[in-house]
């Protein structure tokens, strides 16, 4: 055809929103079939498409951040493992290696090789087209249950290196007998791996069917034009900033085994169309499960660029290269084997606030106050019910985030990460507790011109005549969300297990029959003065029971707090 | 001679409000389109009515039934013209309908925004009393506390409440002595049960979703009264039908305690109408595809029925992101709305990609070729361009269209940019939109386990007929079916529905925890609801109901909606299992079945109009233009002419018109009429 050249870029367009959609069929039809809560509600998962090679062409509209910037490591380690010689129709990888993977074991990487011409004649044949990639939370994988105290990886449930889970369509069985024997709930547990499996007949079927559509031999010419055409818009977006370097310093309350603070130190110097990222200087590594991967930390810088400057950004391959990294090996942010990590994200969501706040000091248009929103708060519940059965089940709500420079941060949402809140009837369901009450914090967002977010409180009681451990994951017990320019931080969190004390930081406890159980989870921080706040917005938010009448008054120095 | 027997459908859309006229005695169809008024959209369908009366004097004593359906429920929601209402529930659970499921809709989007709960937070209260989730008492309500409340929400101004209470799906006592409070304390209040409007599990669906049915109700109360009362002033003692967003057809007097069933009732008819012709046709599964000015609609219709489900939302940030709404839980017809249509605008974005729509010119300004203001260029711009339209259709319709404008529009913001031929930019567009609308039936068919390439497509809508052929050779489709009268297709479809309720009520349980004797018990009890829904629509016509159960593996989520033959456990789980490995291949068999919800559909047997041929033609009026053919990229000659003159098959390239529709056949595309009215085209080779 004449008009080839003219109309590639529309072709080139066209087979890459295909390949999205293929990714995103993947990822409903995993939804619809899982069974761990933290698949199938919480949405705890990433789907993802790579050419023979394993360059990564398109992720699922829906994932979290921190599994999707980890699969491209994960294909590179199993073509290392399984060159494409040796992988034949049928088979199933699978891995979750936290160092290849997304940094904890949990996060479990089933891959399948997908051939374009599957062998009809008996002849071993077809061409290794790509890999379908699923990346999905499931509900355990062993270890110690909720290993907040954990000291080293091993605590942490069970590891597997990159092997074969299928061998050309034939079920390892020592593997999954060994996973059976090695896991909690193992039903559910197995459930979802099949689940993932059969999301892959969707996905082997899309890829085809898009390499038949277009007549294209192999996806690798289109790999390296998505590649290529994304790593230009991603820099250009770049080139948006003004060049020039910037420090961020942000604490943590966690301490290291000497009591210092966490520290995450970022240098960051905007170039030509790039970013460098030097986190000279941040903690070592802690025997404590909060050490993120590098391939997490890489998905937490790359992901406030892309969201300050060009959401809707196709993620893969190409938008990687842009931010350079420099992450000293042995720290909290690239720890070495076997460092535990299973709370990472207790610690990574702080990446984010640290690059914004380093973009803030170039850019202070796009800076935003410190959110309540991390840590991720997730609460573990274990045990067996009065009728003999077990139980696991989690809950989580999350805080507030911070506020814009033009706008209020939104109360109780989940950010930078992106799972679903846990139904208090369902949990009602699962778990042989009662909320008591689920409502938002007043006077927890930090006050503003614009205000912070607001946190939320939870109070439960336990119902079960035995004990029930509980790991507590939360944070911002003593280090609330800071605002800027003028604006407070946010009320800081709570948990509070009887008339205990309440804890300075995450950890397990046993909770009895009768027992309650109090989360408040913490506020985003305010944007600029709260004096200089409308005062309409004040009054609204008096009206609405966000701030208190005393608030009003003294904080945001309302007259007073007549409401008509 | 049997007496003349009217049935009218009337469609209120945002620009027309359609009607059909129907005579059940001869077949007869008549349509008629009079412009919708928003303010009071009683007086556009009494204007409509009028209008036939005058036409067919004997309408005021034949007319039989009148089925209506109506976007006033969805615009009261979005515009937030709903009643001054209140919510009452579990004390400590005031936020349920603000903090919703605390996810983004958008990973990268950080700045995202939901939407305002209908009732802000001062007006939900909380009060005592506490169901545990196994339906027993833990603490009564307290009923002074209750009237103390309910009387002060009257005495400031609210007229309405809904009443939410944590697990009240699976005991509704509370909400019931709510109910019983309030009709002494405040007797002018009107009240919405959860425990009524949506017995389900997930107190953020069912809470919202009542909150919603409180928020319109009064709207639609009075909307009714109005409509009843304009009928019966003119002599017209024909009960009022509705059509409700799951397909079935109930009384206003039904419709006015659930109203948040009504809000998709529009679409739902070109849905059944649809079914009804791929049916007639021979095609048991088909997709309907329906296209007009600002978005494109598509649904699967597998077996010869249609699709339903209670992941409907409503009020969308971001009216094509999925979450950015808030639920509206009701059974609603499962179809897709992409932001595709004639109005539709293209534009190359930050990133250098050729974008077209969801932004849309709408009717104001419009394309660019309509010469109402409009400089952006869109779908309808590209196809006058590319020779797919003729300016002499629009003349009718008052519109003079202009090609230079659309061709400015088109080299100024895609052809330039882009460095490539003005007319080859018209033909990206048309590719774009089509693969974005291909690409959304793709994997909402994925969703629904739907096979393409053995359904048929059903195009209608102002612009499915043009895009047809296109779409379905992006989805492997091999035939379309276009159906006369295109335009007001989705009005025919009401008069096909049959009065239908379905009644349900959360039931979460394993089944090898329950005996066939409770099962009967509940399914008996929903279906007694049901028929008597029904017969309040239908009196003495013959009903049949189907028992449905919302079925899942132990520890999974999301829940099949499986038809079963009998309330026996053993059969329930044979149907699930067989209804899981269609869908997702595989099934376990190791693993416990649970049941989530229940649920009987009685629906009555009455027959519906059949296709007859509306006119013929005797008017050649067959010519010939030029247009562009994607495989030569280039502007070829194709054959024109009406609809209604077509009489033997006719291959591509040809452009049909009927009124406000065309019809484009592919070069390669072969079609022919019905001898009932309707053009069926089959695909040959595809694309090259």
């Amino acid at each position: 055809m004449t008009t080839s050249d003219v109309i590639d870029p529309i072709r080139l367009q066209v087979i890459w929103s295909r390949l999205i959609s293929v990714a995103d069929e993947i990822a409903t039809t995993l939804e619809r079939t899982a069974f761990s809560l933290i698949v199938r509600d919480n949405k705890d998962y990433a789907c993802a498409l790579y050419d023979a090679r394993g360059v990564m062409l398109a992720q699922s509209s829906q994932c979290t951040p921190g599994q999707a910037g980890s699969t491209p490591t994960v294909i590179a380690a199993m073509l290392n493992s399984y060159p494409a010689d040796v992988l034949t129709e049928g088979d199933v990888l699978i891995c979750n290696d936290p160092w290849i993977g997304a940094g904890h074991a949990p996060d479990v990487f089933i891959a399948v090789p997908v051939f374009r011409h599957a062998p009809s004649d008996g002849v071993s044949g077809g061409t290794l087209a790509g890999f379908a990639c699923t990346c999905a939370h499931q509900a355990d994988m062993g270890g110690r249950l909720g290993a907040v105290d954990a000291r080293d990886v091993y605590e942490e449930g069970v590891i597997i290196p990159v092997s074969k889970l299928h061998r050309g369509g034939e079920r390892n069985e020592e593997l999954y007998r060994l996973l059976a024997r090695n896991v909690r709930m193992s039903e559910k547990v197995l459930g979802d791996i099949d689940a993932q499996i059969a999301a892959f007949r969707v996905g082997a079927r899309g890829i085809r069917q898009v390499m038949d559509d277009f007549d294209l031999k192999t996806l690798t010419d289109i790999a390296d034009q998505i590649t290529a055409r994304t790593e230009d818009m991603f820099r250009s977006a770049l080139r948006r900033l003004p060049r020039g370097r910037s420090d961020a310093e942000v604490f943590h309350e966690l301490r290291d085994p000497d009591g210092n603070r966490l520290r995450i130190r970022l240098s960051m110097t905007v170039g030509e169309g790039e970013v460098h990222l030097d986190f000279t200087g941040t903690s070592p590594q802690v025997p404590m499960p909060v050490n993120a991967v590098l391939n997490i930390t890489r998905s937490y810088c790359i992901f406030p660029f892309v969201a300050t400057l060009c959401p809707e950004l196709p993620m893969n391959a190409g938008a990687f290269s842009p931010i350079v990294l420099c992450v000293p090996e042995g720290s909290i942010l690239n720890p070495l084997y076997p460092a535990p990590g299973m709370y990472r994200s207790l610690l990574s969501y702080f990446v984010v606030e640290a690059v914004m706040s380093a973009l803030y000091q170039i850019a202070p248009d796009l800076g935003m106050a410190a959110s309540g929103t991390y840590p991720l708060w997730i609460e573990k519940f274990a045990g067996t019910r009065d009728d003999g059965t077990e139980f696991l089940s989690h809950y989580n709500a999350q805080g507030g985030q911070g506020a814009f420079r033009d706008r209020d941060g939104v109360s109780a949402v989940v950010f930078p990460g992106n799972i679903a809140t846990t139904s208090v009837e369902l949990f009602e369901l699962e778990a042989p507790y009662r909320v008591l009450s689920r409502e938002l914090r007043q006077d927890s967002g930090g006050a503003g011109r614009f205000r912070g977010g607001l946190g939320q409180d939870t109070v439960m009681l336990c119902l079960n005549r035995t004990p029930v451990q509980v790991a507590f994951g939360g944070g911002r017990f003593a280090e609330p969300a800071q605002g800027r320019e003028g604006g407070l931080p946010g009320a800081p969190g709570v948990i509070c297990i009887r008339d205990d004390q309440p804890l300075t930081m995450s950890g397990r406890d046993m909770m009895q029959y009768g027992d309650i159980v109090r989360f408040s989870q913490p506020g985003g921080g305010g944007f600029g003065d709260p004096r200089t706040r409308a005062p309409e917005a004040v009054a609204r938010d008096l009206a609405l029971g966000y701030i208190s009448a005393g608030a009003a008054i003294q904080v945001y120095g309302a007259a007073s707090t007549e409401t008509d | 001679m049997s007496p003349t027997e009217y049935r009218i459908g009337c469609d209120i859309g945002g620009s027309f409000t359609d009607f059909i006229l129907y005579d059940a005695s001869t077949g007869a169809v008549v349509t008629l389109k009079v412009a919708t008024t928003p303010d009071a959209p009683e007086q556009g369908l009494t204007a409509g009515i009028d209008h036939l009366a005058r036409q067919h004097a004997a309408l005021p004593t034949s007319l039989k039934t009148l089925i209506h359906g109506t976007t006033l429920v969805i615009n009261a929601i979005l515009e937030r013209k709903g009643a001054r209402t209140a919510l009452l529930t579990t004390a400590g659970f005031r936020d349920v309908i603000e903090t919703r499921r605390e996810i983004r809709y958008d990973i990268y989007d950080i700045r995202q925004i939901f939407p305002t709960p209908v009732i802000p937070r001062n007006l939900r209260i909380g009060v005592a009393g506490r169901i545990a989730s196994d339906g027993t008492e833990i603490q009564p309500p307290d009923p002074c506390e209750v009237k103390t409340v309910l009387r002060r929400l009257a005495d400031d101004g609210i007229e309405s409440v809904a009443v939410c209470f944590i697990n009240s799906y699976a005991n509704p006592d509370h909400e019931r002595q709510i109910a019983a409070i309030a009709e002494q304390a405040a007797p002018f209040l009107s009240l919405s049960l959860s425990s009524e409007v949506l017995p389900e599990v997930r107190e953020f669906e069912r809470f919202s979703t009542t909150a919603l049915n409180a928020y319109v109700k009064q709207k639609v109360d009075r909307y009714l009264a109005g409509v009843e009362d304009a009928l019966a002033s003119r002599g017209f003692s024909v009960p009022l039908y509705l059509m409700q967003s799951g397909g079935g057809i109930v009384t206003a007097l039904t419709a006015r305690h659930s109203p948040v069933r009504l809000a998709e009732s529009g679409p739902v008819g070109g849905v059944l109408a649809t079914r009804d012709l791929a049916r007639l046709a021979g095609y048991p599964d088909a997709l309907a595809f329906d296209m007009g000015g600002t978005t494109a609609k598509a649904c699967l219709i597998r077996k010869g029925e249609m699709p339903v489900t209670s992941h409907y939302e409503v009020d969308r940030v971001h009216r094509f992101k999925r979450g950015s709404g808030t639920p509206l839980a009701v059974p609603t017809v499962d179809l897709i709305e992409i932001g595709a249509g004639g109005g539709s605008i293209a534009r190359i974005d930050d990133l250098g990609r050729l974008r077209v729509g969801p932004d849309s010119a709408a009717a104001d300004p419009g394309p660019a070729c309509f010469g109402r203001g409009g400089v952006l260029p869109t779908v309808t711009d590209a196809n006058l361009l590319l020779g797919y339209l003729d300016p002499a259709d629009f003349v009718a319709s008052g519109i003079v269209l202009d090609p230079n404008a659309a061709y400015t529009a088109v080299q100024r913001s895609i052809a330039d940019p882009l460095g490539i031929p003005v007319l080859q930019a018209a033909a990206a567009i048309i590719e774009i939109v089509n693969e974005s609308m291909s690409q959304a039936a793709r994997i909402y068919s994925a969703e629904n386990a739907g096979d393409l390439s053995a359904s048929v497509m059903v195009a209608f809508g102002g612009g499915g007929p043009l895009h047809a052929v296109d779409v379905a050779r992006k989805l492997k489709m091999p035939r379309v079916i276009v159906p006369e009268a295109a335009g007001v297709f989705s009005a025919l479809g009401f008069l096909m529905a049959a009065p239908r309720y379905e009644t349900s009520r959360s039931y979460p349980r394993r089944l090898d925890q329950i005996t066939d004797d409770m099962l009967t018990g509940i399914f008996d009890e929903l279906r007694l609801q049901a028929e008597a829904v029904v017969a309040g629509a239908a009196p003495g016509a013959p009903q049949s109901h189907s028992l449905l159960a919302d079925l899942r593996y132990v520890g999974q989520g999301h829940q099949l909606r499986v038809r079963i033959e009998q309330s026996e456990r053993r059969i329930i789980a044979d149907a699930f299992r067989r209804d899981y490995f269609d869908i997702y291949g595989y099934c376990c068999d190791d693993i416990n079945i649970e049941i989530v919800t229940l649920r009987v559909e009685a629906c009555a047997d009455l027959p519906g109009p059949a296709f007859r041929p509306l006119s013929h033609s005797d008017e050649p009026a067959e010519g010939e233009r030029l247009a562009w053919d994607d495989a030569a990229g280039a502007m070829i000659p194709h054959r024109t002419l009406e609809f209604a003159a077509i009489r033997a098959p006719l291959e591509g390239p040809a452009l049909v018109s009927q009124r406000g529709a065309v019809v484009r056949i592919a070069r390669g595309c072969r079609a022919l009429r019905h001898d009932r009215g309707w053009l069926e085209i089959t695909m040959e080779a595809g694309p090259s």
